[in-house]
């Protein structure tokens, strides 16, 4: 076993430098995208050079991510526990918490910036980031304990709060912990992207946008490294609580009953109330934010504003067909981006489990995808993939697959032990394996893993079209912030929020009967 | 009690990274005024940051609060929102508001006379005139497609010929050759172009039709009622630092290396370069930031040709007649 260990850890590292010796020739040779791609050694060296401007902008960066993923991980929790706990406010907050995890990034990044000042915008950006992966996970975690362990605690008399500290908050540790560990390069990511934005003095967003004027990759390469090495290590930092306690409180045995059990049997009448509630709930919000801000009505549009903006003007005709055509445009590329996204995360899920070495040895390329600032790899991807619907594509599966891969291959890693023993038992292959207990078993984790992939599907057709082809609602949203068009600005903020709600309904409508004939619950 | 304190000290630190620099160096007596600018802290704001470390604000009576400029930073939102007193913008998107919004924007003054917006290309692929850009591909950041299109129509070419782009900050797809030309400030890229070794081109959109200001001065006209007094102040300050700058445009950069343009990314040479650059856009006869009756007239002829109907209203130069 010890020597089979080593050799894993040792093939890992072996791919590591291979894939580092392929990168430093294609880099010296410039042979991919004439040169765009920079060498290792040339991004290391220009870190070096560049060493004294570092620390002011990681010191702001860490400080905007930090208060972030404190305030979003903490609402989160909370938010998880109390969903778990009481079903009735789940249904009312799910509105909240669907169009909180839908706001894409680059259309919420202008509101913040018109409504609040200062640092505001990046703590809230990196909190938005992280609330929903967390709270999602601690909803999973507490609904997936074993209901075992809640009979034990209630025969000896425990409460609701017993039962919560002493089975569900354990049980869903690892899962908190995992959705930590993809909150934390959400929180560095939410952090650059509004320092990019808000025309603050330092952060690594605003180094990134002073140097992007000087086509110099190596140092682009560079800023995205100092944002990949500190995701990275709140990443590692996670995953290493996270192995801790996983180990320890992985179920041994298969739980004879279902998880959960909550009765939802509701009359009619409450269940509407409910779901109304929970649509006009967010715009509440929305509109209370707003009043409470005190922000003017020119820039801040209410829920009445934005109607009047679409359907009561003498310009809305026009309006409207602006955002239709944009959406023509934005709507297919993103189905097609978001199915190629999960698919391929499927696949490095499946090979996490069959090939272990492929994946430890690519997974700091995909760290790198995730972290590397899409902005400063635009002119390397739109010199290898061109302006059309491919580089749209490609970004888009990018920017998706990640999470859902975490997600998936926590939900793999997560089977019980004795259940795989069966078929190991009849010397099943691993394949076999697979395909009998480990995909059927982790089905709650692949539907919340395909929920998670469709905002930020949209995030990367939007930010491929704003930024390489000039099209569809991602480049509307940037010009009409250049012609002031407040109306639009909203309008193709709410319209991207609304996207993401029906398509993450479409998911839950199939996943909620798939889930129900076998005795699951949905991953929340 | 220990909380207020950590509280306090904790938002500080938070606004300390935005709102550098903290204007506590400046006498309390004075009156605060914020300036919103429009981009990252460069050498098109030179003039300003002379004039705060010569003092001449505080001269003023003002106690000026500087805040830099990003891409979500739409210059006129953070007046009407009250965050800033006076901002820069594009004269066409602030007077399109203006018309359509019916916002209460004046504009005051004229900080480039000619602006610097142009086309840029490579010298071995020269882009020389408009008509140069048929069947060429150009990148444009979104914001300036209106402005690109107006060029185009007052020089007869026909939109359809020409394959716009977006424009993403970086000039690497143009010095590669995946584009053939970029709008950008021209004051600016070919400075880049060159340091990557090649030789660039440019022309301004103002030479061939589009006769616009650019970073515009812009107030709302409830700030020209309550601070008209701070407004002027403002201006003559900060014209006193356009001069002193234009003194020796290649010297200044220098000193501000590790202040106002410390950890920019960019580099002092560059600033240097769009200094001496700027120099000639900006200076005029009635003294920096002044709009003749001649150029507010082709600002508005131009602006009609993208059919934004700019009118001499929109413009107040009594504000400068007070410096």
């Amino acid at each position: 076993m010890a020597i089979e260990a080593i050799a894993a850890r040792f093939s890992t590292l072996r791919n590591w430098l291979v894939l580092l010796v392929l990168w430093e020739i294609c880099g010296r040779l410039q042979v991919i995208a004439s040169g765009a791609l920079p060498a290792p050694s040339s991004i290391l060296m220009r870190l070096w050079i560049d060493r004294a401007d570092y620390p002011p902008h990681i010191l702001a960066t860490l400080e905007g991510a930090g208060a972030g993923f404190l305030i979003g991980n903490s609402l989160a929790v909370a938010a998880g526990v109390l969903f778990a706990l009481f079903p009735m406010a789940a249904r009312l907050g799910r509105g909240v918490n669907i169009a909180l995890f839908a706001l894409p990034a680059i259309a919420i990044s202008p509101l913040l910036v018109l409504t609040f000042s200062g640092a505001t915008p990046r703590i809230i950006l990196a909190a938005i980031g992280c609330y929903f992966v967390t709270m999602s996970s601690t909803v999973t975690g507490i609904s997936q304990t074993d209901a075992r362990m809640i009979d034990v605690i209630r025969a000896y008399g425990g409460g609701r709060w017993s039962i919560l500290a002493l089975a569900q908050m354990r049980s869903a540790l690892p899962a908190i912990l995992s959705g930590l560990r993809i909150a934390a390069p959400n929180a560095v990511l939410g952090s650059i992207l509004a320092e990019f934005g808000g025309g603050g003095r330092f952060g690594l967003g605003v180094y990134l946008l002073g140097s992007l004027g000087r086509a110099e990759p190596d140092r682009l390469w560079g800023i995205g490294l100092a944002a990949t090495l500190i995701a990275g290590l709140a990443y590692a930092l996670f995953s290493l609580i996270a192995v801790r306690f996983t180990g320890a409180t992985k179920a041994v045995t298969v739980p004879a009953t279902a998880p959960g059990g909550e009765a939802t049997s509701w009359p009619l009448w409450l269940r509407l109330l409910l779901s109304t509630g929970s649509i006009l709930i967010p715009i509440a919000l929305w509109w209370l934010l707003l009043i409470a801000m005190g922000t003017p009505a020119m820039i801040a549009k209410t829920p009445v504003g934005l109607f009047e903006y679409l359907f009561l003007l003498p310009n809305s005709g026009v309006s409207q067909m602006k955002l239709l055509a944009a959406l023509g445009q934005t709507l297919p590329l993103t189905i097609v981006g978001m199915a190629l996204g999960i698919a391929f995360a499927f696949g490095l899920a499946l090979m996490s489990v069959l090939r272990p070495g492929i994946i430890r040895g690519f997974m700091p390329v995909a760290l790198v995808t995730q972290t590397m600032p899409l902005v400063a790899l635009t002119p390397l991807l739109v010199l290898m993939l061109g302006r059309g619907p491919s580089v749209i594509l490609w970004i888009t599966i990018s920017v998706t697959f990640f999470p859902a891969f975490v997600t998936m291959a926590q939900g793999l890693s997560m089977v019980p032990r004795a259940a795989l023993d069966v078929p190991r038992a009849y010397g099943a292959s691993l394949f076999t394996q697979l395909r009998l207990v480990s995909v059927p078993a982790s089905l709650p984790y692949l539907f919340a893993a395909t929920r998670l992939a469709v905002p930020r599907a949209l995030l990367g057709v939007m930010i491929a079209e704003w930024l390489a082809t000039g099209t569809g609602l991602g480049n509307l949203l940037n010009q009409s912030r250049g012609y002031l068009d407040y109306g639009m600005i909203w309008a193709v903020a709410v319209v991207s929020v609304l996207m993401s709600v029906v398509f993450y309904q479409c998911v839950v409508l199939i996943e909620r009967p798939v889930l129900a004939r076998r005795g699951m619950h949905a991953a929340q | 009690m220990n909380l207020t304190i950590d509280r306090r000290h904790f938002l500080g630190l938070m606004g300390a990274t935005a709102a550098y620099p903290a204007m506590s160096r400046f006498a309390h007596a004075a009156s605060p005024f914020n300036f919103q600018a429009s981009w990252i802290n460069d050498a098109e704001f030179m003039g300003y940051f002379l004039a705060a470390d010569k003092g001449f604000y505080k001269e003023e009576g003002l106690e000026l609060s500087y805040f830099s400029g990003g891409p979500d930073v739409i210059p006129e939102s953070t007046i009407i929102a009250g965050k800033a007193d006076l901002t820069l913008t594009t004269p066409d998107t602030t007077i399109k508001a203006i018309v359509e919004q019916n916002a209460p924007f004046k504009i005051i003054g004229a900080q480039y006379q000619k602006n610097p917006i142009g086309i840029v290309s490579l010298a071995k692929n020269p882009i020389k005139e408009p008509k140069d850009l048929i069947g060429k591909t150009l990148a444009v950041p979104p914001v300036n497609v209106i402005s690109v299109e107006a060029m185009l129509k007052i020089s007869g070419v026909d939109r359809a010929q020409v394959n716009i782009v977006p424009y993403a900050y970086d000039p690497t797809p143009l010095i590669k050759g995946e584009i053939d030309a970029s709008l950008d400030f021209t004051t600016n890229v070919p400075f880049t172009i060159k340091q990557s070794g090649a030789d660039a081109v440019s022309f301004l959109l103002y030479d061939f039709g589009f006769t616009i200001f650019n970073d515009t001065v812009v107030v709302t006209e409830e700030a020209l009622k309550t601070k008209r007094k701070e407004i002027v102040a403002f201006l003559r300050a900060s014209r006193k630092g356009w001069d002193e700058n234009f003194k020796d445009p290649a010297a200044y950069p220098a000193l501000l290396a590790d202040s106002w343009f410390k950890g920019t990314g960019r580099s002092i040479d560059n600033e240097v370069y769009f200094n001496r650059a700027q120099k000639p856009l900006m200076e005029t006869d009635g003294g920096i930031f002044s709009m003749s009756e001649d150029s507010i007239a082709a600002n508005i002829e131009a602006l009609a040709a993208v059919g934004i109907a700019a009118k001499r209203e929109h413009f107040d130069t009594t504000v400068l007649e007070e410096i």
